[in-house]
C-alpha cells in the first residue's frame, strides 16, 4: 500500500488549509473548512453528492472563484493572490466541464487555437498544434466541423485537446463524462487515464460516479462541505495505464 | 485562425442585427456627408463666384438675414474715393422665389460695372443700357425655369422680358437672375437701395495697406463691415446657418447611432455572457476581452462609415438632380469630408463598445459559465 505522500514526484502542487466558501453573504456555506494535499502526478478524484461543495472547490483551485477564509496555494504561491489570475488559468492548468463549454461559432481546430491567443505562438503555429492535438484524440476527420455537428464524445475529446493547448501541468475536470452515454464515457475515460500515465500531469477530477472515481490514484469523498475521507485506491499511474494497454 | 477571425465571428453570429445596425450608422454618415458637402458646397461656389468676378473686397451691412441688410447707396462714391481702390460697383442682391423655383438668386447690378464684364452670351443679347426693364438669365437659371429668349420672368408684380442667356463661368452666377441696378430697385421699391457694394484694389496691394482700407470703410460706414473676399462667405450668417444646422443635424444622426451601436453591443455582451465565461476559463486576460468588444465596436463602425460614405455621395447626387439646389451650389465632396466621416464611424464604433466592454470584464467567471 502506498501512502498519500508517496505518489506521485512527492511537490505539493495544490494546499487547502481550513478553506471555506459562503454564497450569498453567508447564508450558503459550500464549503466548511478543507485541507487537502495534492501532489505532483497524483490523479485524485473527488467525489460525494451534489451540492456536497466538490465543484465549488474545483473552481477554488482554477482560480475561477475567491476563497472566503482559509488558504490556498499552487506550489506555494497563493491562488486568490495571484497577480495574473489569467496567466495561470491560461499556462498553468487546462479545465474540462461536464457541458464541454466550446464556443458554438468556432470548428474544432478553432476552439483548440481560443487558448493559445494568450501565448507566444505564431498562427501557423496554433493552427498546427490544435491540428494535432485534435489527431492525438482521434478527430483528425473533424478538424472543421462546428461543435453542434459533433457529437457529444467529441466535442468532449474537442475540449480535452483545448484544455491541453497551453501544455498546462494541471488538468481540473467536473463531471467530465456526466453528460456522455456509457460507451462514450468509457473512452473519454481512457482517453484522461492515458493522458495521466504519458504526460504525468496531476488530474483533479470531481465526479459523484463511484466506477469513474475507481480509477483514480486517490479519491477524496466530500459532504457538506467537508472531507469525509481520503483513500489511495489499489491502482497506481502505472496500473491505470495498464489497465487500458 | 487570427484575432481578427474572433472579432469577425462575433460580428457574424447575428447577421440580421449587426446588418441593422450597420445601417443605423450608415443613415447617420451619410447624413454627415450629405449635409457637410452642401453647405462646403455653398462655401465654394460663392467664393468662385466672388473670385471669377474679380472681387477684392466686399462691403455689406453687418446685419440682416440669409443676405445682409440694404444701406443708402450714397455710400458708393464715398467709398471709392478711398486709397488703393481702383473699381466700385454696387449690387441690390435678393433671394427670391421666382415663378416655380422656391429660392433664385436675384442679382441687380450697376450698369456699367466690371460685374456686367465677365458675362458672356449664350443665346440673346445683354440689356441695351442701365434703363431698359429686361432681364438676361444665367444658363443655369435659363434650364431651371424653362425660359428662353423672349419669354417673360415675373419679378415682384413686373413681368420682365427676357433677352438674353448668360454664361457667368460660376454656379451661382448662372443660376442667377440678372438686370439693372436701377430697374430692380424700381421693381422691388428699393429705391437708392443697395446691400453690396464690391471692390476691386490697385494690383498688388498689400495686407497691411487692405487692413488700413477696411478700417477706414468701418469709419465711414459704422454699422457695415467690408470684408476680404476670401472671408465673406464664411462670415456671413446664412452660411454660418447652413452650417451649424448640417453639423447639429449631423450630431443627431451619430447621436443616434451610437446609440444603436451601444445597444448592439451591449445586447452582444449579455447573450454572450456564457462564452464570455468560457474565455475566461481558458485564460484570456479580462483586457483581451474588453479588447475583443471594442474591436467588434469598432469594425461595425468602420464599416457603417464606407456604407455610410457610398449613401452620403448617392443621396447627394440625387438632391443634385433637384433644381433648387442645383442653381444654387455645387456640392463639394473632398477626400478630406469622406475620410473625416469614416473616421467619426470609427470612434462612434469605439465609444460605444466603451460600456459593453467594461461590462463584459466585470463578469465572474463561474456565474458567467453557470449563465445559459
Amino acid at each position: 500500500m502506498f501512502e498519500p505522500t508517496q505518489i506521485g514526484s512527492g511537490k505539493v502542487v495544490f494546499e487547502a488549509v481550513a478553506l471555506k466558501k459562503h454564497f450569498d453573504d453567508g447564508k450558503v456555506a459550500a464549503l466548511q473548512g478543507v485541507d487537502l494535499q495534492i501532489r505532483q502526478g497524483e490523479f485524485v478524484s473527488v467525489i460525494g453528492p451534489s451540492g456536497c461543495g466538490k465543484s465549488t472547490l474545483l473552481a477554488l483551485l482554477g482560480s475561477l472563484d475567491k476563497p472566503s477564509s482559509g488558504t490556498l496555494t499552487y506550489r506555494g504561491q497563493s491562488i486568490p493572490d495571484l497577480p495574473d489570475p489569467a496567466a495561470y488559468r491560461c499556462h498553468e492548468i487546462g479545465f474540462i466541464f461536464q457541458s464541454f463549454h466550446l464556443l458554438p461559432t468556432f470548428t474544432a481546430a478553432e476552439n483548440v487555437q481560443i487558448p493559445m491567443f494568450e501565448g507566444k505562438l505564431s498562427r501557423a503555429q496554433r493552427k498546427e498544434r490544435a491540428v494535432e492535438l485534435l489527431k492525438s484524440m482521434g478527430l483528425g476527420h473533424r478538424l472543421n466541423h462546428f461543435p453542434s455537428q459533433l457529437s457529444g464524445g467529441e466535442r468532449q475529446r474537442v475540449a480535452i485537446a483545448r484544455s491541453l493547448a497551453n501544455g498546462p501541468s494541471v488538468l481540473l475536470a467536473d463531471e467530465p463524462t456526466g453528460n456522455l452515454d456509457s460507451k462514450s464515457a468509457q473512452q473519454i475515460m481512457e482517453l484522461i487515464l492515458q493522458l495521466h500515465g504519458e504526460m504525468g500531469m496531476t488530474f483533479v477530477l470531481v465526479t459523484h460516479d463511484l466506477t469513474i472515481a475507481e480509477r483514480a490514484t486517490r479519491t477524496v469523498s466530500m459532504r457538506d462541505g467537508r472531507v469525509t475521507s481520503d483513500q489511495l485506491s489499489n491502482r497506481t499511474a502505472i496500473g491505470a495505464l495498464n489497465d487500458i494497454s | 485562425m487570427t484575432f481578427l477571425n474572433v472579432v469577425v465571428r462575433g460580428l457574424l453570429r447575428r447577421p440580421v442585427r449587426t446588418g441593422l445596425t450597420l445601417v443605423g450608422i450608415s443613415i447617420g454618415i451619410a447624413a454627415v456627408v450629405a449635409l457637410v458637402g452642401l453647405a462646403s458646397g455653398y462655401e465654394k461656389s460663392m467664393g468662385k463666384h466672388l473670385d471669377v468676378l474679380g472681387i477684392d473686397i466686399v462691403v455689406s451691412n453687418i446685419r440682416g438675414g440669409f443676405l445682409p441688410k440694404a444701406f443708402d447707396a450714397s455710400l458708393q462714391p464715398r467709398v471709392a474715393k478711398l486709397q488703393r481702390v481702383a473699381e466700385t460697383t454696387s449690387v441690390l442682391m435678393e433671394m427670391q422665389s421666382v415663378e416655380d423655383v422656391p429660392m433664385m438668386m436675384v442679382s441687380g447690378r450697376e450698369w456699367g460695372g466690371f460685374t456686367w464684364a465677365n458675362l458672356s452670351v449664350v443665346s440673346g443679347r445683354m440689356p441695351r443700357d442701365g434703363k431698359e426693364r429686361a432681364v438676361v438669365l444665367g444658363r443655369m437659371a435659363a434650364e431651371v425655369l424653362k425660359k428662353k429668349v423672349g419669354d417673360t420672368v415675373q419679378i415682384d408684380a413686373e413681368e420682365l422680358p427676357v433677352v438674353g442667356i448668360v454664361d457667368g463661368h460660376a454656379v451661382i452666377e448662372n443660376g442667377a437672375v440678372m438686370l439693372s441696378l436701377q430697374v430692380l430697385q424700381e421693381v422691388t421699391g428699393n429705391e437708392g437701395k443697395i446691400n453690396f457694394i464690391d471692390l476691386r484694389l490697385v494690383p498688388n496691394t498689400s495686407k497691411e495697406d487692405v487692413n488700413k482700407l477696411c478700417a477706414q470703410i468701418k469709419e465711414i460706414f459704422p454699422e457695415g463691415r467690408a470684408m476680404v473676399a476670401s472671408e465673406v462667405v464664411s462670415t456671413s450668417q446664412g452660411f454660418r446657418i447652413a452650417q451649424a444646422m448640417s453639423w447639429s443635424t449631423s450630431f443627431l444622426a451619430i447621436t443616434v447611432g451610437i446609440l444603436g451601436v451601444m445597444n448592439t453591443m451591449l445586447m452582444t455582451v449579455f447573450e454572450r455572457t456564457h462564452e464570455i465565461g468560457i474565455l475566461l476559463a481558458v485564460g484570456w486576460k479580462r483586457s483581451r476581452i474588453v479588447f475583443m468588444v471594442l474591436c467588434e465596436s469598432a469594425l461595425l463602425g468602420l464599416l457603417g462609415g464606407i456604407v455610410g460614405v457610398a449613401l452620403g455621395v448617392m443621396g447627394i447626387w440625387l438632391l443634385e438632380q433637384t433644381t433648387a439646389v442645383r442653381s444654387l451650389l455645387e456640392p463639394n465632396l473632398s477626400l478630406n469630408l469622406m475620410a473625416v466621416s469614416v473616421a467619426i464611424a470609427v470612434v462612434v464604433g469605439v465609444i460605444s463598445g466603451v460600456y459593453p466592454g467594461w461590462r463584459s470584464s466585470r463578469l465572474s467567471p463561474t456565474i458567467a459559465l453557470s449563465a445559459q
